[in-house]
């Protein structure tokens, strides 16, 4: 295992990297939050989840996480809307609307902001670590 | 020349010690939400062991003929091993604790400074030592 402090950059940057996906299909869950089918009976828009892995990177001999799968969530808990104008309305006037509970997709938002920061405070100590070997030149 | 100096190597390898420590948090952090992902850590560096290693002229170690001969593990480099007692688990298996890694990020840090700094002292010894 390669022991240099400038690896620690690669992950860090890479956990960010997979955070900032998070966020973004969070953010695609919240924007179709009311997304209905537009036939009856039809599922209507499921809500997304990420998972991560940690992959060998081999060229610089160290593990790097990465977006695993991006699928979708299994419940089948639509909520139900009495809206009979509604093209995807069944016989008793109701449309089915997505998964999704928007303070859940909020919290999950927030998660990954707080990871993100985490991931930025590493890189920025790691950076010092890089400053303060530098500066023995200075000496 | 000055890894010749015993207290200089000490001081190299624990900034080895150090850096790698910090790649490994690094990867702990990074891993905060993966399923299952259990925390590493890194060996303690035994600071009197190091001394021991560094003092020793002359290394033995078998003849490379190849480059993809592997070489014995060097001095420097640390076992890393998952770590036993961490704060708590989520429910899907993943024990990293934020603040525990960010704590042992900031002490790698300070000590980092200290070592960096004792390194300093020493070469500007050896500056007096030579008069300049």
């Amino acid at each position: 295992m390669m022991s240099n402090v400038m690896n620690a950059l690669d992950i860090s940057a890479a956990g960010m990297r997979v955070q900032g996906d998070r966020m973004r299909v969070t953010a695609e869950n919240i924007a179709n939050a009311d997304t209905a089918a537009n036939t009856p009976n039809a599922d209507p828009y499921r809500r997304k989840t990420v998972t991560f892995k940690n992959v060998m990177d081999r060229q610089k001999g160290v593990d790097i996480v990465k977006v695993d799968k991006i699928l979708e969530d299994k419940s089948d808990d639509f909520r139900l809307k009495y809206q009979p104008s509604h093209p995807g309305a069944d016989e008793n006037g109701y449309i089915r609307l997505p998964n999704i509970n928007t303070l859940v997709e909020s919290m999950d938002m927030r998660e990954a902001q707080r990871s993100y920061e985490a991931n930025l405070g590493m890189l920025g100590i790691a950076r010092s670590m890089i400053n303060r070997t530098i500066d023995i030149i200075k000496a | 020349m000055l890894e010749n100096i015993g207290v200089m190597r000490g001081i190299g390898g624990k900034m080895d010690w150090l850096n790698q420590r910090q790649v490994i948090l690094s990867g702990n952090i990074a891993n905060a939400d993966t399923p299952g992902y259990r925390p590493y850590d890194i060996e303690e560096v035994d600071f009197s062991k190091i001394m021991g290693r560094s003092s020793q002229t002359a290394n033995i170690n078998p003849v490379t003929t190849k480059s993809n001969h592997m070489g014995p593990a060097k001095p420097g480099e640390a076992d890393t091993h998952k770590s036993k007692d961490v704060y708590e688990a989520a429910p899907a298996e993943n024990s990293v604790i934020l603040e525990e890694q960010l704590i042992k990020a900031q002490k790698t840090q300070s000590d980092y400074a200290l070592i960096t700094n004792l390194y300093k002292k020493n070469v500007g010894m050896i500056n007096i030592a030579i008069g300049k």
